[in-house]
C-alpha cells in the first residue's frame, strides 16, 4: 500500500482509489498523533497548550473523517463498481471505520480524564516523568511545519467550552459510526486484509537505534554505571603514569 | 468495524471496581509536592528522567497516610502495582512492590485501569506490532502467540492495524528521547497489567464470564428466600419425628408385614387380605384409619366403614358430594359439564334433594363458577365440606359402634415361617395378579351398587323424624 509523506496532499489524484487510500491513510496519521497526545493528558506535561494541540487535532481528524467517509459511501453505494475496486475501497472502508472507533474511544477516554483533571484550575498532575510536551505530534498531525506558540493561559470557562464541545463531537462520531453501519453493508468476512503480517521493520536510523539501545538498557542502566566508573578509573590511573613519566623525563 | 465481543465477564453488571475510585484518590494525593512520595531522578545513560520514586519510599508513604503497619502498606502498594496505577521500572515483568530501593514510577491517567472501557484487542494488536518493529521481529513467545491468534481473529482489520501501529511508531519518533523512552515504559507497563505473560496472575482478573446479570440473579434468589415460608427447626423435626414414629410400624421397610411381603416369600395372602372391598380389613389397616382422616378416605375399606357411618347418622350427603367432587377433578373432560350440573342439582341447588349445608360465601362463590364450570370450580365447596367431616364426623365415627365393630371383627394373621424348600414351591407357585381390566370392572359393580342403594332423599327423612320423636343424633352439619 502506498504511503503518504508528512505533507498530506489534499488529494486530487485522478484515481479515485488512489484519493481514498490517501484519505485514510492521512487519517490515520492523525488518529495515532491524536493518541500520542492523549496520553500526555493528566501528566506532568498536560497544560493549556496541550489542550489546545488536542483540539485542533481533534478537529482536524474530524474533517478528513467527514471527506473521507461522504467519499467511501459514495463509492460503496455506487453500484456500477468493479469487483477489485469494491474489494479495494472496502479494504479502505474497514480501515476507515476502524480508525474512527480508535478515534472515538481515545476522544471519550480525554474527555473523562479531561473531567477529572483540570488545567485551569491547578488541579494537581499526575507525575510521569513526561518533561518535553508533545509539540512535534501535533505538528506532524496538523501537517505543519512547526506550531506557533500558545498563551498558556486558559481559563476555567474555556475549559468548559472544550468540555462540551468534545462531548458533542464525541456524540457525532457515535451518530456516524451508526450511520455508517446501517448506510454501507460491509460483510467483515469477506474483507481479506492483504498487507503483510508483521510490519517490516523500518529502515534503520541512528535515532531509533539509540533509542533501542537506550530501552533495552533501562534495566542494565546501574550496570553500564559501574562500569563507565571503571573505566575512568583505569583512565585516570593511565594519566597519572604519563605525568609521572614525563616528570621523571624532565628531571632526569 | 469491531465485532463486538463482549468480553469484559459481565462487570457492567457487577461494579465491583469501586476501588479502582478510591485508588485514585490516593495516587493523586501522592503527587503532593509537599506531603507526597519523595520523588527521584532515574540515571540512564545517555539521560535523566524525573519523578521515579523507590519502593521503600512507597511503602513508608503509605503506612504514614493510613496508619498501617509497614506489612499492610507493601501488599496495598502491591495491589497499586497490580492494577496498574505504579509501575516498576526494573523487573517489569513481576507487578509487586518491593520495599527496597527499586524504582517505580507513576502512570499517566489514559493508561489508568477503567471499567466502562474494556481494554481493546485492537489496541493490543497495534501494541504488538508496534513492539515488533522496535524489537526487528523478536516478540517473546506469548506475544507471538497472541499475536497469531489476533491475526487469525481480526484479519479484515490487519492493514489498518500495520498502518496504525506504523503511524504510531513514526508519530513517537517526534518526541523527544527521554519521553520517548517513558511512554515505551509506559505502555508496556499498561498491557503487562492487561494482557499478563503466561502464569501471572492480572490484578483486573475479573473470573468467569457472565452472560446475564449476577446481581438480578441475587436479587430475585434473595426475594424468594424471603418468601419462603419459614418453621422453626424444632417444629419442622418434630412433625417428621411425630410421623416416623407413627408410620413406623406399618413400613415394610422397618418391620416385616403379617403374614408375610409377598415380594419376599411369595405368598400372596397379604395381598388377598388387604384387597379394596374385602369384609374383614386387617388390624393394621384399621389401625392406619385411625392415624388422620385423609388415611380413612383414601383407604376405600375405610370409605366404605366411614360411609356406613354417615348413613346411621343421616349426614351421608357430605361423603357424597365430597366423592362426586373428586370424581369430577379426576374424570374425562367431555362428561365434565354434564356432571357439574348434577352435582349441583343433587347437592346445592335450593330445595335439593341432598343438599349439604355450606356457608353463603363459599355457595356464592360455587354458583358463580359454575356458570363457567371446569375440573376445579367445586373446589372451595370441597374443601369446605372436607374441613366440616374431618373436625366433626372423623371423631363421632372413631368413637361409633360401627368403628368398634370394625376394630373387633379385624384379622390379625400370624406370621408365616416359611422353610426354604417351601419358599421354592411359592416360587414355582407365582401366578400374575387380577388384570387390571377386571379390577376396574370390578370397581364399576360396586359404585352402581352404591348408586341403586339409593341415596337417603332428605325432604323425606326431615318429615319422618318430624314425626317420630327419636333421640337419634340431629344433623349437627
Amino acid at each position: 500500500m502506498p504511503l503518504s509523506n508528512a505533507k498530506v496532499a489534499d488529494g486530487t489524484s485522478a484515481h479515485p482509489l488512489q484519493e481514498g487510500q490517501t484519505m485514510v491513510d492521512s487519517l490515520t496519521k492523525v488518529v495515532a498523533c491524536y493518541r500520542h497526545l492523549a496520553s500526555c493528558i493528566g501528566s506532568s506535561t498536560d497544560s493549556a497548550s496541550l489542550r489546545q494541540e488536542l483540539r485542533q487535532t481533534r478537529e482536524r481528524a474530524q474533517k478528513l473523517a467527514l471527506s473521507c467517509r461522504n467519499h467511501l459511501t459514495a463509492r460503496l453505494r455506487d453500484k456500477a463498481l468493479s469487483e477489485e475496486d469494491r474489494k479495494e475501497t472496502e479494504l479502505q472502508w474497514v480501515a476507515f471505520s476502524s480508525c474512527l472507533e480508535l478515534f472515538h474511544a481515545d476522544m471519550c477516554k480525554v474527555y473523562h480524564i479531561g473531567n477529572c483533571f483540570s488545567v485551569a484550575k491547578n488541579s494537581a498532575m499526575v507525575q510521569t516523568g513526561m518533561q518535553g510536551g508533545a509539540t512535534e505530534v501535533a505538528a506532524r498531525a496538523l501537517s505543519m511545519p512547526d506550531l506557533q506558540e500558545h498563551s498558556d493561559v486558559q481559563t476555567a470557562s474555556m475549559e468548559g467550552l472544550d468540555q462540551s464541545q468534545l462531548e458533542q463531537e464525541i456524540a457525532q462520531v457515535d451518530c456516524t459510526l451508526e450511520d455508517m453501519e446501517m448506510k454501507v453493508n460491509v460483510l467483515r468476512w469477506t474483507v481479506e486484509a492483504r498487507g503483510p503480517q508483521y510490519a517490516d521493520p523500518v529502515s534503520a536510523d541512528s535515532a531509533s537505534l539509540a533509542l533501542l539501545s537506550v530501552d533495552e538498557d533501562v534495566s542494565g542502566s546501574f550496570c553500564d554505571r559501574s562500569q563507565m566508573f571503571v573505566v575512568l578509573l583505569l583512565c585516570g590511573v593511565a594519566v597519572v603514569a604519563v605525568v609521572l613519566s614525563v616528570c621523571v623525563v624532565f628531571l632526569a | 468495524m469491531t465485532i463486538r465481543n463482549v468480553r469484559d465477564h459481565g462487570q457492567r453488571y457487577r461494579p465491583r471496581m469501586s476501588c479502582l475510585k478510591k485508588m485514585e484518590a490516593v495516587v493523586l494525593e501522592m503527587q503532593d509536592p509537599k506531603t507526597g512520595v519523595k520523588s527521584q531522578t532515574q540515571r540512564l545513560v545517555i539521560t535523566t528522567i524525573p519523578h521515579a520514586i523507590t519502593g521503600e519510599d512507597i511503602v513508608e508513604w503509605i503506612a504514614n497516610r493510613f496508619k498501617i503497619d509497614a506489612a499492610e502498606a507493601r501488599a496495598m502498594g502491591t495491589m497499586m502495582v497490580a492494577f496498574g496505577y505504579i509501575y516498576p521500572l526494573q523487573d517489569h515483568k513481576r507487578l509487586i512492590l518491593k520495599p527496597d530501593t527499586s524504582l517505580y514510577r507513576f502512570q499517566t491517567p489514559y493508561f489508568w485501569p477503567a471499567q466502562q472501557w474494556p481494554v481493546e484487542d485492537t489496541d493490543y494488536a497495534i501494541y504488538l506490532a508496534k513492539r515488533n518493529i522496535r524489537k526487528k521481529g523478536l516478540l517473546e513467545l506469548h506475544e507471538q502467540e497472541q499475536y497469531n491468534n489476533l491475526h487469525k481473529w481480526m484479519n479484515h482489520k490487519w492493514d489498518f492495524i500495520v498502518m496504525q501501529a506504523k503511524e504510531q511508531y513514526r508519530a513517537g519518533k517526534e518526541r523527544k528521547k527521554p519521553d520517548r523512552v517513558v511512554f515505551d515504559c509506559q505502555e508496556r507497563a499498561y498491557w503487562v497489567v492487561h494482557r499478563p505473560p503466561p502464569g501471572t496472575i492480572s490484578g483486573m482478573d475479573c473470573g468467569l464470564e457472565r452472560m446475564v446479570d449476577p446481581n438480578q440473579e441475587e436479587i430475585i434468589f434473595t426475594q424468594q428466600c424471603i418468601m419462603r415460608p419459614r418453621v422453626k427447626s424444632s417444629v419442622s423435626i418434630g412433625a417428621l419425628v411425630k410421623y416416623t414414629t407413627t408410620y413406623k410400624q406399618h413400613d415394610p421397610f422397618l418391620y416385616p408385614c403379617l403374614p408375610s411381603n409377598p415380594w419376599l416369600t411369595d405368598d400372596v395372602t397379604y395381598w388377598h387380605l388387604n384387597m379394596p372391598n374385602v369384609e374383614n380389613p386387617t388390624k393394621m389397616r384399621v389401625e392406619r384409619w385411625t392415624f388422620s382422616f385423609g388415611e380413612l378416605l383414601s383407604d376405600p375399606r375405610g370409605r366404605a366403614d366411614f360411609r356406613l357411618f354417615l348413613k346411621k347418622e343421616f349426614s351421608g350427603e357430605n361423603l357424597a358430594f365430597w366423592e362426586a367432587c373428586e370424581d369430577l377433578k379426576w374424570g374425562a373432560a367431555a362428561t365434565m359439564q354434564e356432571k357439574a350440573q348434577q352435582i349441583y342439582k343433587t347437592f346445592l341447588a335450593r330445595g335439593a334433594p341432598r343438599w349439604i349445608n355450606i356457608d353463603g360465601k363459599t355457595m356464592e362463590i360455587t354458583v358463580k363458577g359454575l356458570s363457567h364450570p371446569h375440573r376445579y370450580v367445586l373446589d372451595a365447596a370441597q374443601t369446605h365440606i372436607y374441613m366440616l367431616m374431618k373436625k366433626d364426623s372423623y371423631g363421632r365415627y372413631l368413637k361409633s359402634p360401627v368403628f368398634k365393630e370394625t376394630q373387633k371383627k379385624a384379622v390379625a394373621p400370624e406370621a408365616h415361617k416359611f422353610s426354604e424348600a417351601q419358599l421354592e414351591q411359592n416360587a414355582k407357585k407365582r401366578r400374575p395378579s387380577l388384570s387390571p381390566i377386571i379390577l376396574r370392572q370390578q370397581e364399576e359393580e360396586q359404585k352402581a351398587k352404591l348408586a341403586a342403594s339409593g341415596p337417603v332423599d332428605i325432604t323425606q327423612v326431615m318429615s319422618k323424624l318430624a314425626q317420630k320423636k327419636a333421640t337419634e343424633p340431629e344433623q349437627k352439619t
